[in-house]
């Protein structure tokens, strides 16, 4: 063998699955298109946001690069929705793309083991058996041999690229697609179908007039995705809104017929959640205006994004609209916005440790099994590099749950249900939402990093020194009481709380954590964030409470196992309908099976028999 | 849980008809290898393994032991997949003496049969495909449905009445929990400011469940009925009463005399509720010192009764004991004064009571419809379907309380995340009894309901 992994694209995906694999021990390849395109922020310059950033929290927890890089990059953080509750609250950070890219380069040509080589992949190669991984065939005619694949990428598979009735074959704007993997995917009996995503066009910051439009700060603190307490030192640049109105809904109406979206030639499915602006003007014609936050695409950058406006325009019609724009009436394009059309592959042919069904040791990652952000991407390529690394040391794999994990609910949708268009997390996909909050990435998994071996002991004793300080701060709430004279320095509603723990008043929807925490100097011991943690741990604890009891009866299901080789043939009383689909989705458990769509509750019933009776099989 | 993950093929016997004396009984047995167990059983063995599906063999079970005839039997043979259960399958029709049942059950185990499990023939047959888990758990309610009215309402959960109610109350919760999640989803800055929630919907929603828990109640009355006492001097006419209203009523079940003689007992139907009528006659013989332990029963079943028919002989008006009675439970409902007689010169019906000749059945009716409205009283439904399984009413109480905590959070102004999760926890349970959502309780609940032999 050449290598004992390679790993195919260099994007979000590719950087996570080639790091940990190489950190665990292996001797890694990765093997990209082009050098200059690794950990490329293709589409929005920011990373985080609602879910998404709890998810690039729990990949730092997980022992991942994603948090580090855009810890040093970041030109603005924000935490959203503060006034929401803490379920759905989430840090975002507009991102130096050009840095953060070239950061990722440089983490990865520092990692010891890992090499970095520019090829482009067309073909696997496959044992004689057909069901076991043997390397790759590149299009220079290279075939490099490796023990397992983690295959992500991107939108380049087949890529192809539409501005109005411009075609290219590209996964990105100027940037060729790789042709013949897709093709060679479906020979060996993979079902691979077409998505479609778009991005909207960058414009020359100094031909933008920035009074015309609303302007939006970042948080004054800057605060690391990372695992750590210490604040960062970057500068923060302002992003800008402003909207969208009739006449520019009236050029993009007269101007549909010329779009590829509606001519038929994208075949693909688009993200319903991350419309282009035709698809908004089409699909919501009541509205009279929809919003653009105008984004810095780096420091040093003349570019700025149009996040909002997505569209696959004829690049004269892109022009056009966005003149009639506030802010953007002598706008100067720079890159056209452009939808792309790619390849990718039925998520419901892998097991949850994203490890193909028919072909062991071919692992598959981020946008190739149908998602959508560099988030999403991201944590995938974690979880596939970590198995694949516990697949050369021929271990059990990692499964996350959906109970701890946003990264668990993403994998578990994906090869339970599959997905039709570009799959984006929300917090809404996650039924115990309050339990992953973002601010507890590191309690839930920094110890399944760590025994995977992608995190270090002196990370573990200060995660204990955090989980042992909020406890301590618990405690102090528990305790201290508001007294006659904490009153004067309270607002006045706080006067029928004398007498009240804190912990009790906090339970109040009106009562907040900052009014309190002066009346205490204890509290100042602490880092604010584990102060934070604890208060909103304390004042959702009846939700949280109530949560743990529905994570407890998810869990009943989750601890039935099905072996991966069951028999649905042999199981009799169970509709055709449901047999079919189990044996494409072979469950791991009978939590996993009730989850597939269209299998009814009754061939749960049944599966459920035979499994508590035989661990497994008919036993006839 | 455990207890169901019995094999489910080897072969089990049990009485599938009640336990008591009968005229016949039929013991039925399953299972792989059942047919020819049997037929080491039978007076002709040969007749037995050469059946085929469907057909009635004439002889005696033998104790496999002694060899001794038990029984002069009638075996019915069903050939898989032809049975109930799907499984090859031997019902025998017996004498309905409980000796004569016990020896044949014991006879089969000695010949290799289990004794079967509540719910264990229903089982199989909804593990052979027989019956999908809605229709198990109906069956369940129609062997036990004691009237027609109750038979209809199982009937009803095969024809979806609830699943339909349900769903829509689903429905409306689902409209509520889009509009939250949308404001959970987006930033603030994304969609602009607080949307108002549809509040209303969770209120429907709360009706809608509270009409089907108590449909659930008016359920238990209409499938286990309700117990009736008639009590009263000796000479106020609770026999003739007693006899009226077992004439009126032509689905008699049963009638047993006490096994004292101190009271007499029938299952009779009102408007289509099943009544346990019982004439406390010991109160007629009070001052025999034997019939004492009779007096003490009697005040058992009347203190345990869910109405007490006190009848009064308006001829000779109130005795003393009358009085005291009348006195202490005149604003009890479960007091229902019946003033006999009236077809004699008797003193007018006094308002607390209602006027009845037990001869002549005058004002009968009345006395009918009185019954039924004490007995329903204040479980009243506007539903028009009901839930009649214990589990659907556990799930539809826990949907219940958690939007009693959505609505209180959403009046508070708890943060959306947290009314999300009490409102996924109200459809959750709601999808339990739909069936969309699965909890590993769904076998349990549904087969232990059932008799054995079912």
């Amino acid at each position: 063998m050449d290598f004992d992994a390679i790993v195919i694209g260099g994007g979000h995906a590719g950087i996570e699955a080639c790091l940990s694999v190489s950190r665990l021990g292996f001797k890694t390849l990765l093997i990209t298109q082009s050098l200059d395109a690794i950990g490329r922020l293709s589409c929005n310059p920011a990373v985080g946001g609602l879910s998404k950033g709890n998810i690039v929290r729990e990949v730092d927890a997980l022992g991942g690069e994603m948090a580090r890089l855009i810890d040093a990059s970041m030109i603005q953080f924000r935490i959203l929705n503060r006034r929401k509750g803490p379920a759905v609250q989430a840090p975002r950070a507009q991102a130096d793309k050009f840095l953060y890219s070239s950061l990722a380069k440089r983490t990865l040509e520092h990692e010891p083991g890992l090499s970095i080589f520019q090829d482009t992949v067309t073909d696997l190669l496959v044992s004689a058996s057909g069901r076991e991984i043997q390397g790759v065939v590149t299009e220079r005619g290279n075939t490099i041999t490796s023990s397992v694949v983690v295959l992500t990428t991107g939108t380049f598979m087949e890529g192809k690229i539409f501005i109005g009735e411009y075609q290219a074959s590209s996964g990105r704007l100027g940037e060729p697609a790789a042709v013949g993997l897709g093709t060679n995917l479906r020979k060996r009996g993979f079902r691979v179908g077409r998505m479609k995503t778009g991005t909207p066009a960058r414009v020359a910051r100094s031909s933008i007039d920035f009074s015309k439009m609303e302007i939006q700060e970042g948080d004054e603190e800057m605060l690391p995705f990372s695992f750590s307490e210490k604040k960062i030192n970057r500068p923060s640049v302002p992003c800008y809104i402003t909207f969208t109105n009739s006449g520019t809904h009236g050029v993009i109406n007269t101007n549909m017929f010329r779009s590829p979206l509606y001519g038929g030639d994208i075949v693909g499915k688009g993200p319903r959640y991350c419309p282009s602006l035709e698809d908004k003007v089409v699909r919501f014609p009541d509205r009279d205006r929809h919003q653009i936050f105008v984004e810095p695409e780096g420091l040093e950058s003349e570019e700025m994004y149009l996040n909002g406006i997505s569209t696959s325009l004829p690049e004269d019609v892109q022009i056009d609209f966005l003149r009639t724009i506030p802010g953007l009436e002598n706008v100067v394009i720079m890159r056209p916005g452009y939808a792309v059309e790619y390849d990718y592959m039925d998520p419901t042919q892998l097991y949850p440790w994203l490890e193909t069904k028919n072909i062991s040791g071919l692992f598959v990652a981020g946008q190739t099994n149908g998602t959508s952000g560099y988030e999403e991407a991201a944590c995938q390529g974690l979880v596939a590099g970590i198995n694949a690394g516990l697949k050369l040391q021929k271990k059990e794999p990692l499964v996350l749950s959906r109970t701890d994990s946003y990264t668990g609910v993403l994998i578990d949708d994906l090869v339970t249900l599959g997905t039709e268009e570009p799959y984006r997390m929300f917090t809404s996909r996650a039924e115990y939402r309050l339990n992953l909050r973002h601010d507890s990435a590191d309690i839930r998994l920094l110890p399944i990093g760590y025994r995977a071996g992608l995190q270090s002991r002196e990370n573990m004793d200060r995660l204990n020194e955090k989980i042992k300080g909020i406890e301590e701060i618990r405690e102090l709430l528990d305790k201290r009481r508001v007294k006659e004279k904490d009153l004067e320095n309270l607002p006045e509603d706080y006067k029928i709380h004398v007498g009240k723990s804190f912990s009790r008043i906090l339970k109040n929807p009106d009562a907040s954590l900052e009014d309190l925490i002066p009346l205490e100097p204890e509290l100042s011991r602490y880092p604010s964030r584990w102060v934070t943690h604890a208060g909103l741990d304390v004042k959702y604890e009846g939700y949280i409470k109530r949560q743990n009891q529905q994570v407890s009866r998810f869990k009943r299901m989750e601890k039935m196992k099905i072996p991966p080789d069951f028999n649905y043939d042999s199981v009799e009383g169970i509709s055709s309908e449901s047999r079919e689909k189990l044996k494409a989705i072979r469950p791991l458990s009978l939590g996993q099976a009730s989850r597939i769509s269209g299998v009814r509750n009754s061939d749960i019933a049944v599966l459920m028999v035979l499994i508590g009776r035989k661990g497994g099989g008919r036993g006839d | 849980m455990k207890d169901l993950f019995y094999d489910t093929r080897e072969p089990i016997a049990a009485l599938a008809t009640p336990w008591g004396e009968s005229a016949l009984a039929v013991v039925r047995t399953t299972g792989d290898g059942s047919v020819e167990k049997f037929a080491e059983l039978f007076s002709s063995p040969g007749k037995i393994l050469t059946a085929e599906g469907f057909t009635m063999h004439y002889g005696y079970l033998l104790d496999p032991s002694s060899g001794i005839e038990v029984d002069q039997i009638t075996a019915a043979v069903y050939k898989a997949p032809r049975s109930y259960t799907g499984q090859d399958s031997v019902e025998i029709f017996c004498h309905g003496s409980l000796p004569g049942i016990k020896s044949i059950l014991k006879a089969l185990q000695k010949g290799g049969f289990r004794e079967a499990a509540p719910g264990e023939f229903t089982l199989r047959a909804f593990l052979n495909g027989k019956m999908d888990l809605s229709q198990a758990e109906a069956v369940a309610e129609i062997i036990d449905a004691k009237s027609v009215r109750a038979h209809n309402l199982a009937l009803n959960r095969l024809s979806g009445g609830v699943f339909k109610r349900i769903n829509s109350i689903k429905n409306e919760l689902t409209q509520f929990m889009s509009a939250v999640e949308v404001q959970l989803d987006y930033p603030d800055d994304e969609i602009g400011g607080d949307t108002v929630l549809p509040s209303d919907a969770v209120k429907k929603a709360l009706e809608s469940i509270q009409e089907l828990i108590n449909s659930f109640e008016i359920g238990v009355l209409y499938r286990e009925g309700i117990t009736v006492a008639l009590a009263g001097g000796t000479n106020a006419g609770k026999s003739s009463l007693f006899n009226l209203f077992l004439r009126e009523d032509r689905s008699i079940v049963s009638e047993i005399d006490g096994t004292t003689r101190d009271y007499i007992e029938s299952w009779i139907t009102l408007q289509g509720l099943p009544v346990r009528l019982f004439d406390t006659a010991g109160l007629r013989d009070a001052q025999h010192p034997v019939e004492k332990e009779g007096i003490k029963r009697s005040n058992e079943i009347i203190a345990n009764s869910a109405l007490v028919l006190y009848l009064i002989d308006g001829q000779s008006g109130m005795s003393d004991a009358d009085k005291k009675v009348v006195e202490e439970n005149r604003n009890n409902r479960r007091y229902l004064f019946v003033w006999n007689k009236i077809d004699t010169k008797a003193a007018e019906t006094p308002s607390w009571a209602v006027g009845v000749s037990a001869l002549s059945s005058e004002g009968f009716t009345v006395l009918e419809n009185e019954i039924v409205e004490r007995i329903m009283g204040s479980r009243h439904s506007a539903s028009d379907v009901m839930i009649d399984s214990l589990r659907q009413k556990n799930l539809l109480e826990r949907s219940l309380e958690a939007l009693n905590r959505v609505k209180e959070g959403v009046d508070t102004g708890v943060s959306l995340d947290g009314v999300a999760m009490d409102l996924k926890d109200a459809l959750d349970a709601l999808g339990e009894i739909t069936g969309e959502v699965t909890s590993d309780e769904i076998l349990n609940n549904i087969f232990s309901n059932f008799c054995v032999g079912k």
